[in-house]
């Protein structure tokens, strides 16, 4: 009956005296070695184990996630960078191609004994029945209708409208197009005809005439046009079966019709300083 | 049965748990004494012989893994165990800022009581830990507790009515 009423207060009792106990046994013996903390420990030591797993792959997980978004910041920084470069690079490689061809127009005009005034294109019809380009100097440079127009390696036309600050080259495959020319080995005169997409054809020159394939055709400058001697072309095709007088001859013109970007105006002869005093005195 | 079989693992993995999450979150300066709540809790809310066999079992797994005196966390338990338990019939559990007050006032007890008992029994002067460790612990122990307080009254509906 007893413990009945009271047992509730027997227990507390009980609790704060196995409390108290055990706490004056820590204080007295407590060296970390007792069954109780070796089973708490051992106990523990799993569950550490799966904390700390969980703990480091959550960890990893995350760092991986921080270093991922890391990355795809630096991946878009270099990808736009590399944008940059390769506008720089193309930028640069143009501007060397440029330079490489102005060179060359540069050895053309040097070496020939002419002024000459440079253009860039600045377009190109290519109809069926015109061929030519706009260049970008006009006569405010002091370009002339009738003005010859040079590519390396040789001649490719002629001006033929000129207003202030552009002009019409007529290239020499245009249909309108002709020029009196010589074959360089045999010295033979004809007159060259622009042919359009075949080329050019050249006229004039007798059958028994010596034309073959492979030989070069020069400007005669008997047409006061022209200057003598500019490359023209290379003859690619006779043929003598026509029933007419004159031989068929087709030439392929060196210059590259379709890729020209700048072309040299001769705007005349070169002044030389010793030829002026002589003609003075 | 089942309850008194579960708790000394259930203590082992509580204390565990709070020391891990006290690693990471404040890299181990301050403790977590997730412990302290749950008897709190269970002075409020549990039966005298349960509340104490837990407060029993806490304490003790307390001294065994944190490394403290043999017996000090367990006699400190059973006294704030008891505490919460007489005060139980006095204050609304319901009533979460008089359980965050008495959670501050229990937790303040226990770091005063920690200080002046490893005064007494090493000779340690932890006085000049009061201040960066134990009152934000404290301060700690006190929110939380609100917390813990209310997810297990949200528990205890869901098991009566589902």
């Amino acid at each position: 009956m007893f413990f009945k009423n009271y047992r509730a207060v027997l227990f507390v009792g009980a609790v704060i005296l196995a409390a108290l106990f055990l706490f004056s046994y820590g204080l007295k013996y407590d060296v970390g070695q007792s069954l109780v903390q070796r089973l708490a420990l051992g106990a523990a030591a799993p569950v550490q184990k799966l904390f700390t797993l969980c703990v480091e792959s959550v960890g990893n997980a995350w760092t991986r996630y921080i270093r991922l978004v890391g990355l795809e910041e630096e991946n878009r920084k270099l990808k736009t960078e590399i944008g940059e470069l390769e506008a720089r690079m193309t930028l640069y490689r143009q501007g060397h191609l440029e330079a490489q061809r102005l060179q060359a127009l540069l050895s053309l005009a040097e070496r020939e004994p002419y002024r000459f005034i440079a253009a860039r294109v600045i377009g190109r019809e290519q109809a069926a029945l015109a061929k030519t380009l706009w260049i970008d100097k006009g006569e405010a440079q002091g370009l002339k209708p009738g003005m010859p127009v040079m590519a390396l390696p040789g001649l490719i036309g002629r001006l033929t409208n000129v207003s202030l600050h552009s002009a019409r080259v007529q290239l020499l495959i245009d249909e309108g197009s002709s020029a009196d020319v010589l074959v360089e080995r045999t010295r033979q005169q004809g007159m060259l005809r622009g042919a359009g997409s075949r080329g050019c054809v050249i006229r004039y020159i007798s059958k028994i005439q010596d034309v073959r394939e492979g030989d070069v055709i020069l400007t005669s400058g008997l047409s006061n046009i022209f200057p003598k001697g500019l490359l023209v072309g290379k003859v690619v095709h006779t043929d003598r079966a026509d029933a007419g007088m004159f031989l068929n001859i087709r030439v392929a013109p060196f210059a590259d019709f379709t890729s020209l970007e700048e072309v040299l105006v001769l705007a005349g002869e070169k002044k030389d300083p010793f030829r002026e005093r002589k003609a003075a005195k | 049965m089942m309850y008194y079989i579960l708790l000394p693992f259930m203590a082992v993995v509580l204390v565990v748990l709070q020391s891990k999450l006290a690693e990471i979150l404040f890299s181990g300066l301050v403790t977590l004494e997730l412990s302290l709540i749950v008897v709190i809790y269970a002075g409020f809310r549990l039966e005298l012989w349960k509340g104490a066999a837990l407060s029993l079992v806490v304490g003790l797994a307390m001294d065994c893994l944190s490394g403290s005196l043999l017996g000090l966390f367990t006699l400190l338990y059973v006294f704030i165990f008891l505490l919460a338990w007489f005060v139980s019939s006095q204050i609304d559990s319901q009533r979460l800022y008089l359980i965050a007050g008495f959670s501050l006032v229990c937790s303040a007890a226990e770091s005063l009581a920690l200080v002046l008992l490893y005064q007494w029994v090493f000779g340690f002067d932890m006085v000049d830990k009061i201040l960066p460790v134990l009152a934000p612990q404290t301060l700690l122990v006190s929110v939380l507790s609100v917390c813990f307080f209310y997810a297990m009254r949200r528990v205890e509906r869901l098991l009566a009515y589902g």
